[in-house]
Parts: C-alpha cells; sequence; structure tokens
C-alpha cells in the first residue's frame, strides 16, 4: 500500500516535474523573420511573398492550431521588414530579425543575389535559412550549414517543357535558346541546354540579350534565320513580354514557344492580349494545380498544410482581393515546412530543426518538398507547365498535376491576330 | 599646444564616432550589422567626398571603382585559395582592388578630367555602364553570372574563421579605411592640393591663370578616391558578401547615395561625410522599419530641400556657426 | 549573317533611331538653356508610357491622341517642378542641379507606383504592319517614327520663327546678352524647361508605339542612359543635333549587333551595349562639342 502510493506520488512528481519543464522547454511563441522586398527592384514579388506567407501563417495558428512543441500548442508569428531589394538592409535586418526579435527561422529575401547577401550573417548566427527566391543552384554549392531551399532550382525549369514537347512531337528537333544574360537565366539556360541534348534535340541557336533591354529586334531576325522549331527563352517580366511583343512584331513563327517567369503572370496576358495565346512556361506553382491530399496519398507522403483553395482564399485576404501568384506560393510554402520541420525536431535548436528538415519528405499545396540532407537544394519539388487557352492558363504538364491538354503547334501570329483561340477541341 | 597638434585637432569628433559606432556594435546584441552599415555609409561618403567634394566634379561612375575593388578581392580567393597564402590571400585580394581602381582612375583621368562638369558626369556614367557590358560582353571574370566565392573561403579558412572574417573583420576594415580616409582628407585640405583645389573649386581658370596645374591636383583628388573606393568594395562588398554580380555591383544607385551623403553633411569638409552618412544609413534604416515601402517617397522631397536650402551641409553650417568659439578648431 | 538580315536590323534601328532622338531632345533643350543635365529624365519618359497606356485602356484613344495630351502633362510637370524647384538651381553647382533632378525623378516614380502599382504593363494597338522582305515593320513603328520627325519639325518652325522660340535661342546663345535686349530670361527658363519635360513626356508616348510592353514605374532608367549617350553625341546642348544623333545611334545599335553576332565567344547584345559607351567616350576625348556640333 505504501510503495503503491509511494509510487503514486513520485509518479505525480514525476508528471509534474516532466510538465515543468516542457512549460520552460515551451517557448511563448515561434517567430519566422523575413527581411521582405516591398519596395525596390523586386517589389512586386515581395508583395507576393508576403501575402503567401501571411496566408499560411493564418492557417498554422487557426487551423493547425499553432506550432506543436514540447507538448504545447503556440502561436506562429511572422516579424518582416523591408529590405528595399539592397544588400546593405538585408544584412542588418537579417541580424536585427536574430538578435533583437529573436526569430528562430528566417525566409530570406527574393533573389539569388540577396538570399547569398544574407547567409553568412545566418549562418553566423546559426538562423535556419529558407530560401524561397533564390533558385540558383550555386547558392548550394557553397557549403552553407543552414540554408534551404523551398523552390525547384534554375537548372530544372526547363526540364518539364522539354520531356513534354519530347512526348508531343519527336520530330520537331530544332531548339533555338534566347535568355537573358544574368545569373537565374544563364543557369535555367544550362540547364535546358543539357537536358535538351540528352534528349536528342539539336541547338540551331544560343545567344543572351542584357537584362532591362528595350528592343529585341536583332537578336530575333538572327534567331528567324536559324529556322528553329521550338524555342526557350526569357528571364524576367519585362524582357518576356518584350520577347513575345516583338516576335509578333516580325511575325516569327514556331510549333511552341516557352519563356520563363513572363509567362505565369496575369499580367502577360493583360499586356499582350491574344498575342500570348498558346505561348508556355514553366511555373513552380499554378493556381489549380492538382496537388491535394488525395494525391499525396497516392504518393505514399503526407500531406500539411491548406489546400490551393484555401491558400488561394487566406492569400487573398492580405493581398486586398489580388490573385496570389507562384512567388506567393513557394514563400508560403516555407512556413509550413519549417513548423513541420520543428515539430519534427521537437525542439528550436536550429542544428536540430536543419536536421528534421534534411528528413522531410511531404506534399503541400504548393507541391513535394524534399531537400538534399547535405546542401539543402530542392530536389524533391517539380515545376509545372502552364499554356495560355482562350485567356485562361492552363497546367499542361506533368500530366498528374495538369488540369487540360496541351494545344500544339501554337497558332501563328496571324491566325491569332484573327483571333484565334489556343483552345485544343 | 603645438601647432603639430592643433592640425589633427578636426580628427578627434570624427573618430570619436567612429568610436562610439565600434563601441555600439560591439556592446549592444544585434546591432553589428546596423553599424556596419553606417560605417559603410561613413566610408563611402569620405571616399567620395576626396574628389567630389573638394573639387566640385560629379563623378557618375563612382560605383565603378567599388565594383573593381570587389573584383579584386572575389578573383583573388576565387582563383589564388589553392596557394599557401592564408590571411595573405584578403592582402592580396586588397591590393588587387587598389591597382585595379588606381589603374582605372589613371584611364578615366586622363579622358574625362579635361573636360567640364555637366560632360564630366556623362563620361563618367558611360565609364560605369561600358565597364559592366565589356565583363557581361566578353564574359571575362564569370560574365554576367559573376563570382560566387563562399566555398572557397570556407575550404580556405574552416567555417569558423570564414563567418568571422565575413561578418566580423570585414567590417571592421571598413572602419579602418574610413579613419584612413579622415587622415587623408584632413592632410589633403590643410595641405597644398587642398588650396589648389579650393582655387580651382571657386574658378578653374583663374587657378590656370595662377600657375597651378590644374589637372595635376584633380588627378591627384581622383586616383585617391578611387582608391579608398576600391579598398571598400573590396571588404564591404567582397569579403562580406561572398559574391558579386555585375548588375549590383555596378548599380548606379550606390553613386547616387553617395552624392546625398557628401551634400547632406558637407562638400568638401572633413566631418561632413561622416555626419551625413550616419544621418542618411540611419533615416534609411528606421524608415525601412517604420514605413516599409514608402522610405523614397519620403527622401526624395527631403533631398530637394536640403540641396535648395542648404546647399552647404549640416557642417558647412555648423562652422558658420562656431566661428569664434572654442569649438571652432574641431570642426573642419 | 546576311546581307538581309543586316538590311532589316538596319531599317529597324534607323526607325527605333529616330523615336530615340526625339527622346533626348527634351534633355538637350533643358541642357542647352538651364545648363542642368536631368538626371531624372527617364521618369519624364514613363509618365508618358503611362499616359499612353492608360488614354487607351481607360478611354480607349489611340496613342496619336495621345500625343498632345502627354504634352500639355509635361509641360505642366515641367512648370510645378520649374517653380517649386529649378528656379532657385540656375546656376548653382552641378552637384546641386544633378541631385535634384535625379529626386525629381523618384517622386514621380513613387507617385506612379501608388497610382498604377508595379505590374508591368501593355497594350494592343494593332494597325497593321509592312513586309519589307528584309524585315516585317508595323506600322504602328512606323507612325512613331513619322510623328518624331513632324515634332522635330514643328520644334525647329518653333524655335526659327516665332518670337518665343527665338527668345529661347538667344538665352542659349548668350543669356547675358538676350536679358539687356530685354528679353525675360527668368520666363524663357520656365518655358524652356517645361517644353523640355513636355517633349520628353511625349517620347514616352512614342516609345510606347514602339514597344507597347514592359510599361513599368521604374522603366525610365534604360532611356535616361540611352539620352546621356543620345545626347552628347549629338552635342549635348543642341535638341536637333540630338534627334540626328539618335538616328545615328539607332543605326549603330542595330547595326554593330550582326558585326559582333560574326565574332565567336562574345554575347553580341552586351557588345553593342558596350560600343555604345566606348563612343561616349570616344566622342568627349576627340570631339566633346559632339558629333555635329559646330564649335
Amino acid at each position: 500500500m505504501r510503495s503503491k502510493i509511494s509510487a503514486v506520488v513520485l509518479g505525480l512528481l514525476l508528471v509534474a516535474a516532466l510538465s515543468w519543464s516542457a512549460e520552460a522547454g515551451a517557448p511563448a511563441k515561434v517567430v519566422i523573420g523575413h527581411p521582405v522586398c516591398l519596395s525596390g527592384k523586386f517589389a512586386k514579388e515581395g508583395s507576393q511573398a508576403s501575402w503567401g506567407i501571411k496566408a499560411c501563417i493564418k492557417w498554422i495558428n487557426e487551423v493547425h492550431g499553432g506550432v506543436k512543441i514540447a507538448g504545447k500548442r503556440v502561436p506562429l508569428e511572422y516579424k518582416f521588414y523591408d529590405s528595399e531589394s539592397k544588400k546593405e538592409v538585408v544584412t542588418s535586418l537579417i541580424e536585427r530579425l536574430v538578435r533583437i526579435d529573436k526569430v528562430h527561422g528566417i525566409i530570406a529575401p527574393y533573389s539569388s543575389g540577396l538570399t547569398i547577401t544574407g547567409a553568412p550573417v545566418a549562418e553566423r548566427y546559426r538562423a535556419i535559412y529558407m530560401s524561397h527566391g533564390g533558385a540558383s543552384n550555386r547558392i548550394f554549392q557553397q557549403g552553407y550549414r543552414y540554408a534551404v531551399q523551398i523552390l525547384s532550382p534554375a537548372t530544372l525549369y526547363q526540364a518539364g517543357t522539354l520531356d513534354m514537347l519530347h512526348k508531343v512531337d519527336p520530330g520537331a528537333r530544332r531548339i533555338a535558346l534566347a535568355f537573358e544574360d544574368g545569373e537565374f537565366a544563364r543557369m535555367v539556360m544550362r540547364g535546358a541546354e543539357e537536358h535538351a541534348k540528352g534528349l536528342g534535340y539539336k541547338i540551331v541557336f544560343k545567344r543572351t540579350y542584357p537584362k532591362k533591354v528595350t528592343d529585341l529586334t536583332p537578336l530575333l531576325s538572327d534567331l528567324r534565320a536559324a529556322k528553329p522549331d521550338i524555342i526557350l527563352g526569357g528571364g524576367h517580366f519585362q524582357d518576356g513580354q518584350l520577347f513575345a511583343r516583338q516576335m509578333a512584331d516580325l511575325d516569327i513563327n514556331v510549333k511552341a514557344l516557352s519563356l520563363i517567369v513572363a509567362v505565369t503572370l496575369p499580367a502577360f496576358y493583360d499586356a499582350l492580349g491574344a498575342k500570348a495565346e498558346g505561348l508556355i512556361g514553366p511555373a513552380q506553382w499554378e493556381f489549380g494545380v492538382k496537388y491535394n491530399p488525395a494525391e499525396a496519398k497516392k504518393l505514399g507522403l503526407e500531406w500539411f498544410g491548406p489546400t490551393n483553395e484555401e491558400f488561394v482564399k487566406l492569400a487573398m485576404e492580405f493581398s486586398g482581393g489580388k490573385r496570389p501568384d507562384y512567388h506567393a506560393a513557394e514563400a508560403g510554402a516555407a512556413p509550413l515546412v519549417f513548423v513541420k520541420a520543428v515539430e519534427e525536431a521537437g525542439s528550436l535548436d536550429p542544428d536540430k530543426i536543419r536536421e528534421a528538415f534534411g528528413k522531410l519528405h511531404l506534399m503541400t499545396f504548393f507541391g513535394e518538398f524534399k531537400i538534399d540532407p547535405d546542401t539543402g537544394l530542392q530536389v524533391g519539388h517539380s515545376m509545372v507547365v502552364v499554356q495560355w487557352q482562350g485567356g485562361k492558363k492552363v497546367i499542361v504538364w506533368p500530366p498528374a498535376a495538369a488540369t487540360g491538354k496541351l494545344y500544339y503547334p501554337m497558332p501563328t501570329f496571324a491566325e491569332k491576330a484573327k483571333g484565334k483561340k489556343a483552345i485544343p477541341k | 599646444m603645438t601647432r603639430g597638434a592643433t592640425k589633427y585637432l578636426p580628427l578627434l569628433p570624427v573618430y570619436l564616432i567612429y568610436l562610439v559606432l565600434f563601441l555600439v556594435a560591439e556592446g549592444m546584441p544585434g546591432m553589428w550589422q546596423l553599424m556596419a552599415m553606417l560605417v559603410f555609409y561613413c566610408a563611402v561618403g569620405q571616399a567620395f567626398n576626396i574628389f567630389l567634394g573638394m573639387t566640385g566634379y560629379v563623378n557618375f561612375g563612382y560605383v565603378a571603382f567599388l565594383a573593381l575593388g570587389t573584383y579584386g578581392m572575389a578573383l583573388s580567393i576565387y582563383h589564388f585559395h589553392q596557394l599557401p597564402l592564408g590571411v595573405g590571400i584578403v592582402l592580396l585580394g586588397l591590393l588587387l582592388a587598389v591597382v585595379m581602381a588606381v589603374l582605372l582612375a589613371l584611364m578615366v583621368g586622363a579622358v574625362a578630367l579635361r573636360l567640364g562638369g555637366a560632360y564630366f558626369a556623362i563620361a563618367t556614367i558611360g565609364v560605369n555602364e561600358g565597364f559592366r557590358y565589356l565583363i557581361e560582353g566578353t564574359k571575362i571574370w564569370g560574365g554576367s553570372e559573376g563570382i560566387i566565392f563562399s566555398k572557397q573561403l570556407l575550404d580556405t579558412f574552416g567555417r569558423e574563421v570564414a563567418n568571422k572574417l565575413s561578418t566580423f573583420w570585414a567590417d571592421v576594415s571598413v572602419l579602418i579605411i574610413a579613419a584612413l580616409a579622415a587622415l587623408i582628407t584632413l592632410h589633403f585640405i590643410r595641405g597644398k592640393t587642398g588650396y589648389a583645389l579650393m582655387a580651382l573649386r571657386e574658378d578653374e581658370e583663374a587657378a590656370k591663370v595662377m600657375g597651378i596645374n590644374v589637372t595635376k591636383y584633380k588627378l591627384i583628388a581622383f586616383v585617391t578616391s578611387a582608391a579608398l573606393a576600391g579598398l571598400i568594395g573590396a571588404m564591404a562588398w567582397g569579403l562580406k558578401l561572398t559574391y558579386v554580380f555585375p548588375p549590383e555591383a555596378f548599380d548606379i544607385s550606390y553613386t547616387v547615395e553617395g552624392i546625398i551623403i557628401v551634400m547632406l553633411g558637407g562638400a568638401g569638409t572633413l566631418l561632413g561625410p561622416v555626419v551625413g552618412g550616419l544621418l542618411y544609413g540611419l533615416a534609411k534604416y528606421w524608415l525601412t522599419v517604420i514605413l516599409p515601402g514608402f522610405q523614397l517617397l519620403i527622401f526624395a522631397p527631403i533631398i530637394i530641400v536640403v540641396v535648395v536650402a542648404f546647399p552647404e551641409g549640416i557642417v558647412g553650417m555648423l562652422r558658420q556657426r562656431l566661428k569664434g568659439t572654442p569649438f571652432e578648431p574641431f570642426v573642419l | 549573317m546576311t546581307w538581309e538580315q543586316l538590311g532589316g536590323n538596319l531599317i529597324q534601328g534607323l526607325i527605333l533611331g529616330g523615336v530615340y532622338g526625339m527622346a533626348t531632345m527634351g534633355l538637350s533643350l533643358i541642357f542647352g538653356v538651364l545648363r542642368v543635365v536631368n538626371v531624372g529624365h527617364g521618369a519624364f519618359v514613363m509618365v508618358g508610357a503611362f499616359v499612353a497606356f492608360w488614354l487607351f485602356t481607360a478611354l480607349g484613344l489611340t496613342p496619336i491622341a495621345a500625343i498632345p495630351a502627354a504634352l500639355v502633362v509635361g509641360m505642366a510637370l515641367g512648370f510645378l517642378f520649374f517653380y517649386s524647384v529649378m528656379r532657385r538651381l540656375v546656376g548653382a553647382p552641378e552637384l546641386t542641379s544633378l541631385l535634384a533632378t535625379f529626386a525629381m525623378g523618384i517622386i514621380l516614380e513613387e507617385v506612379v507606383k501608388l497610382i498604377f502599382g508595379t505590374e508591368f504593363r501593355g497594350y494592343n494597338w494593332d494597325v497593321g504592319k509592312m513586309d519589307l522582305s528584309v524585315t516585317v515593320l508595323p506600322l504602328a513603328k512606323l507612325y512613331a517614327f513619322i510623328g518624331s520627325v513632324a515634332i522635330a519639325a514643328l520644334l525647329y518652325f518653333w524655335f526659327n520663327r516665332t518670337r518665343a522660340g527665338t527668345a529661347v535661342r538667344s538665352v542659349v546663345e548668350d543669356s547675358e546678352g538676350a536679358r539687356v535686349c530685354g528679353v525675360n530670361v527668368g520666363w524663357v527658363y520656365a518655358l524652356s524647361f517645361a517644353l523640355g519635360i513636355g517633349l520628353t513626356v511625349t517620347s514616352g508616348v512614342l516609345l510606347t508605339m514602339f514597344i507597347p510592353v514592359g510599361i513599368n514605374p521604374y522603366m525610365g532608367g534604360v532611356y535616361t542612359l540611352k539620352a546621356f549617350v543620345i545626347a552628347v553625341l549629338g552635342g549635348l546642348a543642341s535638341p536637333y543635333g540630338a534627334f540626328f544623333a539618335g538616328v545615328i545611334f539607332g543605326l549603330i545599335e542595330n547595326g554593330s549587333y550582326s558585326l559582333f553576332a560574326l565574332v565567336p565567344g562574345l554575347e553580341p547584345f552586351a557588345m553593342t551595349r558596350f560600343l555604345s559607351f566606348a563612343i561616349l567616350l570616344l566622342i568627349l576625348l576627340i570631339r566633346p562639342t559632339g558629333l555635329l556640333g559646330t564649335k
């Protein structure tokens, strides 16, 4: 009897002690910091990113019930400052976030350059550093210990497009590459070239054009002379619009035209109208993409986070009604996988979180997440290919995510001017 | 007090400011990077001031010298990291930075310093843009993809030391460069160069008539300013950020920031660029924190008011006020 | 490269060069009269692009109709900035005026950003194409060229045949002398600045006729740089010099592309940019008054 009582007392004490230590171990909240680019040259991407992040944090707190850590659920907070897309500001804001705001993880600013800028500071203070807009593979070849990539790396941007075209029309062999002259687009071009050669394509044209180009005519007239079947190109927003517009002006017609970044934005169709019909482009994510809990189950993966519809609805609460694009999605995925890693690690120790990140393999509304445990490079996520069909973006690849079929070959610009739409029968 | 000592009195407030910045950075958690940013702006202002402030010529391609300095450090670490130099590789980077910046300055100086003010400003923009496109067009130094050398830094020094170099020593070096720039500025203002340049700024033709070798002194100021910029670039952008991409390195907005700092503080003064750098950096930082997205809209009208209403800058005004007071010898 | 490609490139370069030239006239006029380099030049070009975009998409007006509208908007902006800021900066050191005009540009960019956001926009004014066998020329581009030439000609007429124009010209040549002869120099400054800005904003409309996409608050920077090169080529203080220099610039930019493309290992496009700045320096080295300068 006595021993029974003492056992109960001991047990109670143990529970009390455990819960006390859990009390001490559990923080009042988990905070994610972000030197977001709300002004300057990445203002667009930065604003989108902030909507996506806010949406997913709201989901974590209201639907998921907060971050589960040390037996408790604590709220997730978002602390951000505008880094003006400038490197000096990025380093000081990251330090402020870590040292003064005591954040537990950092979402890197947009672009590969700014991501690298902040990396040494994040490394120094041992902060998990999630890249949502740094697609360059080179970031993850530097040996950073806490860097984690959320989005697909640049070298894989055009892989899906090439696979798709190869399957649809094995007879079209001549490929032209015309990308922006910059670190990101060149990385995409290199990946595309290798992948195309692997599929047996013939590269008939390979040139670049400078950033902020205002007239592509000389390049395009050389390109026309190379008589390609397929053109892969692009870089960012402005040059992509220019590329398509001047293709139309010069009446250059090919079977498929894929431009990175620009094509995937609604502004592309707004600016070009019918000229955009049938153009394709790779996207990190797209509204309506089929990733869902059932799809995850099929692949034997865990599903985490809001569904696509939920995400869009939440993001629009923060965007003032604007529809989120993939910049919002790739950034929104960051807090989701971060929370998952923290919960798996059961701790806020950055080394433990990073270790948990290395083991994570799951699916969110953004797609699969799996990194190379050593470098942090994203290896699980895959790009989708979208096509403008009758003024709507349709996901045409990969088959698992597709919402429609590819219209091929692209209508000529003359046909488009007469009102022909790239809608498959 | 001897005359030799009074000569150096104006350095006191400058170095005091730097000391305070360093102590705050060391003592308060989370302040290091902010202080580093302030020191960077002060250093840029000082280096810029030596030419712009003292001659009145606007070097709109100033950032090209920062960029070349960055490339100097990047090339040294990227290409020579396997040599058994140890920290010597950083010194080699600095050397390369200075040599490249000085060479470019000599070339540009030979062409552009003969020109009048507006032409000079445009010519230097041309140098900046032209150099960038030369790198991209000929694909030297990594072309448009630039150089990332984090890995080489890690491999050479190991994680601890590499991190310390990027997040501590690079910033300390900028502080030292800034202190050096102050010394040089004082030496120039109080020496023959200063008098010659002052005469030049007042009336270039008259200075020529007086027998002053105008071009020589302009070139001295120009090359000195460029060399300091090279050093700053090597440390603040090179060693600190561990990469260089041409469009960022040649970004003209840094030139404009430099001009704003010099104007705000007081062109041609010793203390001016330091005050300007502090104010500009702090304003930028706090606006970033409290009013994200609206900084530029607030800044631009302030710039106009400053240049229109207070063309002599804060320190310029202060000097007028302090004339005849015991503080006069400290403010220059 | 074939001769057809070179020919096509040169035709396109000529057309674009004319628009570039017109886009530089305002800069040169302002420098000629006030001796101020307008570093905010590109921001005014951007305003013109938005005028064209907005009139087309919101009111359905063609860019041709946008030209007078842009001139009015531009001159209003010009007077506003002159009487609020520039008036105090005439004769000030370069440093001051460069910084002030740069700040004006920022204000414009940020205000337009508040109104229109940072989206890249475009409009579709399709009025047919001409097939020249070596290249295809959309008529909108041709109209932009014709518009540029017409505006340059009107300006010439204004300078030489009207009282106001003659007054401006006399100030360019000798502001003290003009004052003595009873010219209201203050008014000439205001008028020239406003007209310079008006022309620049108008050129924004013409540029969108050539390139009707990528319209964004920050699109102007590129045009500032191009305008500097062209202005120096044309002698910096001469609006007509600027116009012809623009045509030459367009031809060089497009023509040299075909030549650089022949050299293996080079990126021809970046090299054309390098070439334009190399020419800038060369001109300044051997003939600072510009290719077409008189002195």
